[in-house]
């Protein structure tokens, strides 16, 4: 009976250290951890609960080739690192299609402007005419060091290559602009889409494969605007498909809502299995905090991101999770009807009730795997939570409640009504369990 | 106890009954498909103060677009109020655009004017108003001979919110979500949907059939393919709209209303096993009446989780868990009473078929 009694103990401080750990994390040392969901790091909020905003940008082009493709997805991913948004996805959808997520952004005709303006880069003359096009540089790129001669100052510059044709028109139109030096018209603008990314002086001919262009650059800026000069060589422009922008305001309430929600659904299944199945529902229940437990845990470490409907998905789960219980007791009742011990109702209950539990999970894992598989956004959160509870709740059901009732028979707690029979049957079974 | 292969005819024609009305409904009707589908533009406005009633919300709506335009949609959450409008089914990329900003832009225009222009909690509001100076100093700064790096201006000026995105609202009122998608995106999405829904259908009648013998995998997709057609009759008589999220729930009825078919095909799969001498009418009555309690304690474990979810999530949220409360319920009266029976008749006119004159035919028989 002691070692049962100490099985059951450890088991349930196990359970116990579980939750605590799933809900404010361990900290062995500031570099070995594990986060809770409670920690700041501990949960990737998908953007309909962080609030942000989403765009789906098309290709303005039929049958786009993958590296294009590719390409876009870099090219917006550097634009969004350059601008902060270093916590941005940026993702493919389908064959021409890119899925821009920015966490915190509300405005987003900004974003959709500064991240699809990808379509024309033009060098323009003081005069506003248009001298060639981003198709004709091969090449830009930032780089460091000494920019003239007899100036020893180090500084970022950007450095530009053009094609032969692109060469040809530099050199033309370099060679005006200079010639304009006197009424301070010797510029030549970088447009992209209209808007001017920087306007250099021309101070002589250019008639070379490449240039470069100065100023007083930080690192960051020459990176960026080296992009942007890259960028124009892009073959295609981005038409938007889709934005969505959640206030954080509206994902805070989703959030608590559908927490409050989970906390008393779950009260409620505890009560009920306690209620209907009295010591094994105890047991199930000990079980279901080992699930929530494992999934808090899961949730924190494997940054999952939790989309409103994927904690829908958690707490259905729940509900779900406790269907391998009821169908294992309402099997434990029968057997214990048919006038068996205990332990080989028990038993017997888990062995019959096996193939149900298993064949009934697999069909709801079948629907969550595809959605996790096929389905995008927040249906995808919820294809994995769905996935992950199931499978979750399984193995506690099975294994955990198991365990713990077998510790409970070891420990001579045997009294039929405490198994869910409604008439107390003590000191029947001594006579009837001969088969045991 | 209650027969129910007994008085399968009284369940059989209740099913059909609903089968034929959302048939029917699926036809005539269709569905309301909402903006993920149809392409078009949702936005959700937080009003505070004045209590608004969604006709007038409509006429203020209709109003602020102008002629021959409406908002498809028009629905109030809470303080909340949803207004959707469609786009038409061949509007060009940079029509859209400008239709998509011209709708935003005149009605929060209309409602700022009837509603008031928010105001939020101070202590939000404060760290609202750091921002507009910084979008002042740089565009300050985009004169083009001086601009050097506009990359870096523009981050400032995204970085700064929408002057009042943050804090609590006390009056007026507010955007709090926008959705914009295009008609083509629409179509896409649902010919994933569908494509997924049949893949689901396919790998779950593959399963079926593989652990369970013939009859009862046909019985089993049966069932399942009842229960998702009075969910989306239910659908399509109520016009509840129909967005991505309905698809993920119906995939999820899909999968679990099939949970306790599974259950008890399982125990007419032993009963049949453990006994020769009953008729299938009789091993499938006892089977469902058997597992009659687990069926209703697993149905209600789950109605009580996801109900919580309906009852106390926001609108997004309840538009998910409804269908699969629907499906739940539907799934189990079609669980415990159609497939035990349709198996049970099934079976009996195979065996009728096989041998007519035949002892063990006879009970059977008594039953058609």
């Amino acid at each position: 009976m002691s070692r049962s009694l100490v099985k059951f103990a450890a088991i349930i401080l196990v359970i116990a250290a579980l939750l605590y750990v799933g809900v404010y994390g361990l900290d062995f040392t500031d570099k070995y951890r594990i986060p809770g969901v409670m920690d700041s790091d501990g949960i990737t909020q998908g953007l309909d609960l962080k609030g942000g905003t989403v765009i789906v940008f098309r290709a303005a082009t039929t049958d786009p080739s993958e590296e294009d493709m590719d390409n876009v997805v870099n090219l917006l991913r550097r634009r969004l690192d350059f601008q902060g948004y270093t916590e941005a996805s940026v993702t493919m959808q389908g064959s021409n299609k890119v899925r821009v997520e920015i966490p915190d952004v509300q405005d987003s005709d900004t974003a959709v402007e500064t991240l699809g303006a990808t379509a024309q880069l033009e060098f323009k003359d003081a005069n506003g005419n248009t001298i060639m096009t981003g198709s004709e540089v091969t090449n830009a790129s930032s780089e460091y060091g000494q920019t003239e001669q007899g100036i020893s100052r180090n500084s970022y510059y950007i450095s530009m290559e053009f094609t032969p044709e692109g060469q040809q028109k530099f050199s033309e139109a370099t060679r005006t602009a200079a010639a304009a030096k006197s009424s301070n018209m010797n510029y030549i603008t970088i447009e992209m889409d209209g808007n001017v990314l920087t306007a250099p002086r021309v101070n002589e001919q250019i008639d070379s494969d490449s240039c470069i262009i100065t100023g007083e650059f930080t690192a960051d800026e020459a990176s960026a605007l080296a992009a942007n000069i890259k960028s124009g060589q892009l073959p295609f422009s981005l038409a938007v498909d889709e934005v969505k922008v959640v206030s954080a305001t509206l994902g805070e309430e989703a959030l608590s809502k559908a927490i409050t929600a989970g906390i008393i659904g779950l009260i409620l299944v505890l009560l009920f299995m306690l209620l209907i199945y009295r010591l094994q529902g105890l047991m199930a229940d000990f079980a279901l905090m080992f699930y929530v437990a494992v999934v808090l845990i899961l949730l924190a470490n494997f940054h999952i991101n939790i989309t409103l409907p994927g904690i829908a998905g958690i707490i259905l789960a729940i509900g779900m999770a406790v269907d391998a219980n009821v169908v294992i007791f309402e099997r434990v009742k029968e057997e214990l009807k048919l006038g068996k011990t205990v332990r080989s109702a028990v038993d017997a209950g888990f062995h019959r009730a096996l193939s149900a539990v298993i064949d009934s999970n697999v069909t709801t894992i079948i629907s969550a795997v595809i959605l996790w598989w096929l389905g995008t956004g927040t249906i995808k959160g919820f294809g994995i939570t769905l996935f992950m509870g199931i499978v979750v709740s399984m193995i506690s059901a099975i294994f955990v409640t198991r365990f713990l009732l077998k510790q409970m028979i070891g420990m001579n707690v045997k009294n039929p009504w405490l198994y869910g029979l409604n008439k107390s049957k003590t000191g029947s079974e001594s006579v009837k369990g001969g088969k045991a | 106890m209650f027969d129910i292969v007994q008085k399968k005819w009284i369940f059989f024609g209740i099913s059909l009954a609903l089968c034929l009305i959302s048939i029917v409904s699926l036809i005539f009707r269709g569905f309301n498909l909402d903006t993920d589908f149809s392409g078009g533009i949702a936005l959700t406005y937080e009003v505070k103060g004045d209590d608004f009633s969604t006709e007038d919300m409509s006429a203020l709506v209709s109003e602020a677009l102008g002629a021959g335009k409406a908002a498809s949609s028009v629905q109030k959450s809470g303080s909340d109020v949803i207004i959707k409008v469609g786009y038409d089914k061949d509007i060009t990329d940079e029509e859209r655009t400008e239709f998509s900003n011209t709708v935003r832009d005149s009605i929060t225009t209309a409602l700022e004017g009837k509603f008031g222009a928010p105001v939020v909690d101070s202590a939000a509001a404060a760290e609202a108003t750091a921002a507009p100076d910084e979008t002042a100093a740089t565009e300050a700064t985009a004169d083009p001979a001086a601009s050097t790096d506009p990359a870096a201006a523009e981050a400032v000026a995204t970085e700064a919110p929408a002057a009042n995105a943050d804090g609590e609202l006390t009056s007026g009122v507010r955007l709090k979500s926008m959705d914009d998608i295009s008609p083509s995106s629409g179509r896409e999405l649902a010919r994933s949907a569908l494509w997924m829904s049949l893949l689901a259908c396919a790998a779950i009648l593959l399963y079926v059939t593989f652990r369970f013998e013939f009859t009862s995998g046909c019985v089993a997709i049966i069932a399942l393919v009842h229960d998702v057609l009075i969910l989306l009759g239910v659908y399509s008589i109520l016009q509840i709209s129909v967005n991505i999220n309905f698809i993920a729930a119906v995939l999820t009825v899909l999968g679990y209303s099939i949970n306790n078919t599974i259950v008890i095909m399982d125990r007419i799969r032993e009963n049949t096993r453990n006994s020769r001498k009953e008729t299938y009418g009789e091993i499938a009555n006892n089977s469902i009446w058997q597992t009659m309690t687990r069926s209703i304690n697993t149905t209600i474990t789950t109605l009580l989780t996801i109900g919580m979810v309906f009852i106390i999530g926001v609108a997004s949220i309840k538009a998910f868990a409804l269908p699969i409360i629907i499906g739940i319920v539907v799934g189990f009266f079609s669980s415990v009473f159609i497939t035990g029976p349709l198996w049970a008749t099934w079976r009996d006119s195979a065996v009728n078929a096989k041998r007519a004159a035949a002892g063990n035919g006879k009970s059977n028989s008594k039953k058609k």
